[in-house]
């Protein structure tokens, strides 16, 4: 997968999550970038991300995500 | 040793900053030694034996991080590394558990179950629920790989370092050491000054502004506590009273202590930022020590929403979020998690009842305020937020300062009898010679407002007062972080635009002789009331 493939992914979930057509994520997004992603809404994303990608990231690694791209990378190792 | 007392102030603070300069022209690693034995000093000072009880914490706590290190490295011990994990946590959580709640759990099962255990005399060591919870952050951190190395020194640095070790902020291994590893360790005009101006801010904030509502405000906390009746007017200055004493006690505290850091070159991150200014609770805690914000929401909330959330989906129901959130999703997703983390949050601000109500008090304002974000109406037009807006900061603050009042309370009753009164259940009254000048209100008022001598009229004029400034100062004034953007006073401030009014801008704090003058008349007017009786009151936590 592409990041480009990822970004549009993770796009359609987080508008879905947040009722927001309006979103465009960039791999340099961070979550205060976009209204009302909060801490509550951030775990919901990237569970509803790892039940897409088929993948599971460690808690170490949700904690130190800052960006879309950090997100995007890791998933893109682990899905090797 | 407070913050604002002589011996820190006169004798500590130079004395230790003069030692590191010095060494500091000769070896950087002597200077960062230096820190840490001054620290010790400084956590020695109150009662010595505070050291004894915490050394064997600390020593602890580095073995078993020097271990995780090791098994950090090889992927194929995980298992092992995470029973490290565990272990480090639960012997920090045990740690504090026996200092700070062994008594309080006694007390409980008296309490509840007829019990009879007898309490004992336990040694609370100064500032441990802040140390334990830095040291487990640490274990996690290594566990996590996002330490890669670490030495005695700079562990010792990190757990011990002063302006921080009591009250915070609590702080990561990551965002310190970098800054040690290139800290100048030599005189720098420029964190000096920026150092002294916020000490001098905070030491303002805490002995003149927290200090001196604190006279207006704990006579009414004793008479409650003592069981007198607390009537509308006194309950009502209690609380928000409190509210404002307890924000600038511990933004004042914040404050001193991101300037003594600077006096060694290295920025803290921010705790406070006009916390009552926030328009809703989630925002408030955003704005509230937020250290400890950012803690509990890493390792307590987060791990526990994502395993909740992940069993949930895996079985096919719908997580959070969404077009249509479900009230079951909402329920074991959000208002659980929230709760608990914040029943550990006031737990860790006390072992009493009342701090378990007040954390799981703000546990249900942030539940509700989620509640109306996920199922309330999409307000989001320009009118709507005119209207909002307002709505929410009045709501906000009454919450925040109704939740004060559990925390201040010495007991339930007292608190029961503060929060009867400011519902009116009490009555109203007026000091008596208010009363008497009524004239032809009193026949009008006279069925429901009495006269008291509880309180004289000067002392109420007085309170009253000291609301309104306090108030005007922590919701109209600019905050110390935004007054010295410029200088990047906290980890992560950077400067803003410049303010659009020619007013607002002259606040902007720079090294000039205007700001010389300000600063010398803040420290006159702190230095005339120093020395009075005054605790910091996050020092008992």
């Amino acid at each position: 997968m592409t990041d480009q493939d990822l970004l549009t992914a993770f796009t359609r979930i987080l508008r879905n999550l947040l009722g927001d057509d309006s979103i465009v994520l960039a791999l340099n997004t961070r979550r205060s970038d976009v209204d009302g992603w909060d801490s509550f809404m951030y775990v919901n994303f990237i569970v509803a991300v790892e039940l897409e990608l088929k993948i599971k990231f460690s808690v170490a690694d949700v904690e130190s995500f800052e960006t879309v791209g950090d997100i995007a990378a890791e998933a893109r190792t682990l899905l090797g | 040793m407070l913050f604002n007392s002589y011996e820190f102030i006169f004798v500590f603070l130079p004395v230790t900053l003069a030692g590191f300069f010095l060494l500091g022209l000769s070896s950087r690693n002597l200077a960062l030694g230096w820190i840490v034995a001054a620290s010790l000093a400084f956590y020695a000072w109150w009662r010595p034996i505070n050291v004894l009880i915490i050394a064997p914490s600390i020593f602890v706590n580095f073995v078993l991080a020097r271990w995780l290190l090791r098994l950090a490295a090889d992927k194929t011990r995980a298992g092992l590394a995470r029973l490290v994990l565990v272990l480090g946590i639960v012997f920090n959580v045990a740690f504090l558990g026996y200092f700070k709640y062994v008594n309080f759990l006694a007390t409980a099962a008296n309490d509840l179950v007829g019990t009879n255990f007898v309490l004992t005399q336990i040694v609370l060591p100064l500032g441990i629920s802040f140390i334990t919870f830095q040291k487990i952050a640490f274990l996690i951190d290594v566990h996590g790989r996002r330490i890669p190395s670490f030495s005695l020194r700079d562990y010792c640095l990190f757990v011990l370092f002063f302006p921080q070790l009591i009250a915070g902020p609590i702080v990561h291994y990551r965002e310190m050491m970098p800054q040690f590893q290139h800290a100048p360790c030599r005189w720098d005009k420029e964190n000096i000054a920026v150092g002294v101006s916020l000490f001098v801010f905070g030491l303002f904030k805490k002995v003149v502004l927290a200090d001196g509502i604190s006279e207006h405000v704990s006579p009414i906390y004793e008479m409650a506590a003592a069981g007198s009746e607390i009537t509308l007017l006194p309950a009502w200055i209690a609380a928000i009273g409190f509210t404002l004493q307890i924000y600038f006690d511990f933004s004042g505290y914040s404050d001193m202590a991101l300037g003594l850091a600077r006096f060694f070159g290295v920025r803290l991150p921010a705790n406070f930022d006009s916390p009552l200014k926030a328009t809703n609770i989630i925002d408030f805690w955003l704005r509230w020590h937020m250290t400890l914000t950012r803690f509990l929401t890493a390792y307590l909330y987060n791990p526990l929403a994502l395993w909740l959330t992940r069993r949930r989906m895996a079985k096919g129901l719908p997580g959070l979020g969404g077009r249509a959130p479900s009230a079951g999703a909402f329920l074991q997703l959000l208002a659980g998690p929230t709760l608990l983390t914040m029943f550990v949050s006031g737990l860790w601000h006390g072992a009493g009842y009342l701090f378990i109500l007040w954390g799981l008090l703000h546990g249900v304002y942030l539940s509700v305020n989620h509640a109306w974000r996920l199922f309330g109406p999409r307000l989001r037009t320009e009118t709507a937020d005119r209207f909002m807006r307002p709505t929410g900061f009045v709501l906000t603050f009454l919450s925040v300062a109704v939740a004060m009042v559990l925390f201040r309370s010495a007991n339930v009753g007292a608190a029961k009898e503060l929060l009867q009164g400011m519902v009116g259940l009490n009555g109203v009254s007026l000091p008596q010679q208010i009363y008497a000048q009524l004239g032809p209100l009193t026949a009008l008022l006279q069925s429901f407002v009495s006269a008291s001598t509880d309180m004289s009229a000067q002392e109420l004029v007085l309170a009253m007062a000291w609301l309104g400034v306090l108030l005007l100062v922590a919701l109209l004034f600019p905050n110390t972080l935004q007054l010295m953007a410029r200088y990047e006073p906290a980890l992560g401030v950077h400067p803003r635009p410049a303010a659009p009014l020619a007013f607002l801008r002259a606040l902007d704090w720079t090294p000039t002789a205007p700001w010389a003058v300000a600063m010398c008349a803040l420290v006159v007017a702190t230095v005339m009331r120093l020395g009075g009786k005054s605790e910091f009151l996050y020092w008992q936590f």
